[in-house]
């Protein structure tokens, strides 16, 4: 199956570093062109065409305004998915270093909520996150496709530990 | 639900239904706002401003409330005056219970409802009717009053919905529509509209807020206008609070200080009725004075503080969802160029202080809150019928995430809330073992980890996977969300490339074969209630004019200037089949009228002499101007006779 791919829908070189601005002004253009409220004359099969062609777009633009689901979609392009566990194409393994961080981490949550500093733990959480999604992007840059996927897959492990901390569960 | 669902042939080739390819008829499109407490309808054709239509009385809004007491159905407030005393057989805020299961009713109500295939129905003596049949009746009336005034059949409609409203309640107000006889455009969402309406299309761009607090509804929704397109970034809300959950804790206190201590149906009822007009009033007074004379309260004096004390606690539960939805657009209050107030519950005060704490500015409250909805769904509804209108582009999301349930009833989450629709997303899925040729799909939406905490839309079994090893066989399942954030999911079989569409009909909503069936008794019921009225309008024109010649053959006597002898016999024979006609009360509006326009006709001659003769007679010893005026006076009659009689013609033929 051909991947459409949402860079060249949106007009944008098929990279890492985007310009906002050409981002949403070509997202605005094609918006107005595809909405299916466009073609109210048109016939069923037209109708049904605008409406896929929209969702195209819509997810498009979706992926790649946000720097992490465009990191992904990076990963994916080059040939790793991060929803999928294929030992080669899947989701890098992590290794056991960073799952015995994690086991560690947990038990610092498990501190933080009895009676320790929740928002101290939250800040470092979040710092850790934002220097992995760094690290994942500069790896993109310089191509390094697998490396940048392990850094995404820690980060995936960190805003889920983030998520709990939010829910207070 | 399983009828539709039958996915025994899941593998043979089937093309989706395509959808119906129907021309549209520009300019004959009209704006519903249906609402908890009252809706009413707009119209904007071919670019024109946006205008709502009153009945006869002047009145804009029509009460949402249905009766059902006695053979006939009535709406609005006629229907509410009937609530007291058959609190049981008249419903109001249907809305609340729209693609609702019994389960997810957790508030009181005085009805008797009856629960079937997860379906419910209000029993109202005798006759048992959803929720959807309930909300049709209203859209209805509200058609009816639109094709009076556009002066013959309505082509489609936009009916605007919370936005906070899940895929169930959209397909069920998008079937009461169906059964209301109406072809849906498009379901929109009520602050979306209300950004429409207020105009921000005029600014280039801006960030705004809408806080929509209805009568049973609560919605909020953040918007970015650039270029001619509308994006609502993110959308939050309750779709089971408004301004009739502060009615009832008022009507609970009050039944309070009445020291009753169980209530029956009749002064709960009262009590709520009571409890509204007292809200209202503390709008603008501090002091109300209110008395319940089936629970002994008379004279109890109602302050705004103690009013205030009672409904804060509902009204702060809107402050969350403002919160999460500014977040879920990543923007900050003071980044936003305006908060635009809707619904008739922000004119509490209350309310205002608090949306004016959240977002930090005063709130834009230039349109009347009850009606800014019903316009943006005019102008989107004109727009939709193809009129040549500069018309902006609605960007909306989808306002809770879609998604799977997995082992260990876990959700996967397949499309996220405040994606913006339409929108697709696919899921693969692969057999665990040769064995296995079936699976069970588990749709539901909401936020909660949990299938069991959120809403279930749809539960459907693909049968016929090919047997081969495990994960191997690959199903591709695709969700596709419409522009009304309606479901549709199609199941592709990978090796064969075999798909099938199944229409996500909710859980809790009517099938569409029960759907097409009420279209069907509605349509021929429509055709009933469309003659009926076409004939009550022709007999009050008829009777009109009958009058009028009456009073003019006895003013001529017997005087043959004005009325020869021949004429004034035709005349008096048009008259009696006049009389004929009116006596019978089953005569249709066709015969009716050409009954009027043989009177009009024979004893136009006659008229014109009279008119001639009284001009004459008036002139001698009159002024000019008064001479003038006169003329004018009949200039005007004659333009409201002529006006009318085309109008009614013009129904009869499209009628036919």
């Amino acid at each position: 199956m051909i991947i459409p791919d949402h860079f060249a829908l949106l007009s944008l070189p098929r990279q890492v570093d985007i310009d906002r601005d050409a981002l949403e002004a070509r997202y605005l253009e094609l918006a107005r062109e595809f909405h299916p409220d466009r073609v109210v004359a048109a016939d069923g099969a037209g109708q049904r065409a605008a409406v896929e062609r929209s969702s195209e777009l819509n997810e498009a633009y979706r992926t790649l305004r946000d720097p992490v689901r465009r990191a992904e979609y990076l990963c994916k392009l080059g040939g790793i998915d991060l929803e999928s566990t294929d030992p080669k194409q899947g989701a890098p393994a992590m290794g056991h270093a960073f799952l015995l961080d994690m086991i560690e981490r947990r038990e610092r949550l498990a501190v933080a909520r009895d009676g320790g500093d929740i928002e101290a733990f939250r800040g470092d959480v979040e710092r850790e996150l934002s220097a992995v999604t760094a690290t994942a992007i500069a790896e993109l840059r310089r191509e390094r496709i697998r490396s940048a996927a392990e850094q995404l897959v820690a980060r995936r492990y960190l805003q889920r530990l983030l998520d709990e901390v939010d829910a207070g569960s | 639900m399983a009828d539709s669902l039958d996915t025994s042939a899941l593998f043979q080739i089937e093309e989706p239904e395509a959808p119906r390819a129907r021309r549209r008829a520009a300019g004959r499109a009209i704006g519903i706002d249906l609402g908890t407490t009252h809706s009413l309808v707009a119209v904007a054709p071919s670019g024109a401003a946006p205008r709502v239509l009153a009945d006869a009385g002047g009145n804009v809004l029509v009460p949402s409330v249905v009766s059902y007491v006695g053979a006939d159905t009535r709406v609005g407030v006629a229907a509410r005056a009937e609530q007291v005393d058959h609190p049981q057989q008249v419903i109001s805020s249907v809305k609340r219970f729209m693609g609702r299961s019994a389960q997810d009713i957790g508030f009181s109500h005085p009805y008797r409802i009856v629960s079937a295939d997860g379906v419910i129905r209000f029993d109202v003596g005798g006759r048992r009717l959803t929720p959807i049949e309930v909300s049709a009746e209203i859209l209805a009336v509200l058609r009816t009053r639109a094709e009076v005034e556009l002066g013959g059949a309505v082509d489609g409609a936009v009916i605007t919905v919370p936005a906070y409203f899940d895929d169930a309640q959209r397909q069920a107000t998008k079937d009461a529509g169906r059964i209301a006889g109406l072809d849906v455009y498009r379901l929109l969402a009520e602050p979306t509209a209300a950004a429409l309406a207020y105009g921000l299309d005029r600014g280039d761009t801006g960030l705004f807020a809408v806080y929509d607090l209805g009568g049973g509804t609560f919605d909020i929704s953040v918007l970015r206008l650039r270029e001619g397109v509308f994006q609502v970034l993110a959308t939050g809300g309750d779709s089971a609070l408004g301004g009739d959950d502060f009615d009832r804790a008022l009507a609970a206190w009050l039944i309070e200080r009445a020291g009753v201590t169980a209530p029956d149906h009749g002064q709960t009822a009262e009590a709520l009725h009571v409890a509204r007009a007292a809200k209202e009033t503390l709008s603008s007074e501090d002091v109300v004075a209110v008395d319940l004379p089936r629970a002994g309260l008379a004279g109890f004096e109602l302050t705004r503080a103690q009013l205030e004390a009672i409904v804060t606690p509902i009204a702060r539960r809107t402050i969350s969802p403002c919160r999460q939805a500014l977040k879920d657009a990543g923007i900050a209050p003071e980044e936003l160029d305006g908060v635009v107030l809707v619904g008739g519950s922000t004119r509490t005060p209350l309310v205002r202080r608090l949306v004016e704490q959240v977002f930090r500015r005063e709130p834009l409250v230039d349109l009347d809150p009850d009606q800014v909805v019903a316009f943006g769904a005019a102008i989107q509804a004109d727009i939709l019928s193809g009129s040549p209108r500069e018309g902006v582009t609605l960007l909306d999301v989808v306002p809770l995430s879609l998604g799977l349930e997995t082992m260990g009833g876990i959700v996967e989450k397949i499309i996220a809330r405040n994606s913006t629709i339409p929108i697709a997303a696919r899921q693969v899925f692969t057999n665990y073992s040769e064995q296995q040729t079936a699976m069970t799909i588990h749709v539901v939406q909401g936020e909660r980890e949990l299938a069991a905490d959120c809403k279930s839309l749809a539960r459907f079994e693909l049968r016929g996977i090919p047997r081969l090893p495990p994960s191997m066989a690959r199903v591709e399942v695709v969700f596709q969300l419409d522009a009304d954030a309606l479901l549709t999911v199609t199941a592709r079989e990978l090796m064969t490339g075999a798909k099938q569409t199944v229409e996500v009909k909710p859980t809790y909503g009517l099938s569409a074969a029960e759907v097409d069936a009420l279209v069907t008794e509605s349509y021929d019921r429509a055709e009933e209630d469309f003659a009926a009225r076409s004939s009550a309008e022709a007999r009050v024109e008829l009777g009109r004019v009958a009058l009028a010649v009456r009073a003019a053959l006895d003013d001529a006597g017997d005087d043959v200037s004005v009325l020869p002898a021949e004429e004034r016999e035709q005349v008096v024979g048009a008259l009696a089949d006049a009389d004929a006609t009116l006596a019978a009360p089953s005569a249709s509006g066709k015969a009716t009228d050409a009954v009027r326009l043989r009177l009009e006709t024979v004893s136009e001659p006659f008229a014109r002499r009279r008119m001639e003769r009284s001009l004459l007679s008036g002139m001698q010893g009159k002024r000019v101007e008064e001479v003038e005026r006169a003329i004018d006076d009949e200039g005007d009659l004659d333009a409201r006779r002529g006006g009318h009689g085309p109008e009614l013609t013009g129904v009869g033929h499209d009628e036919g």
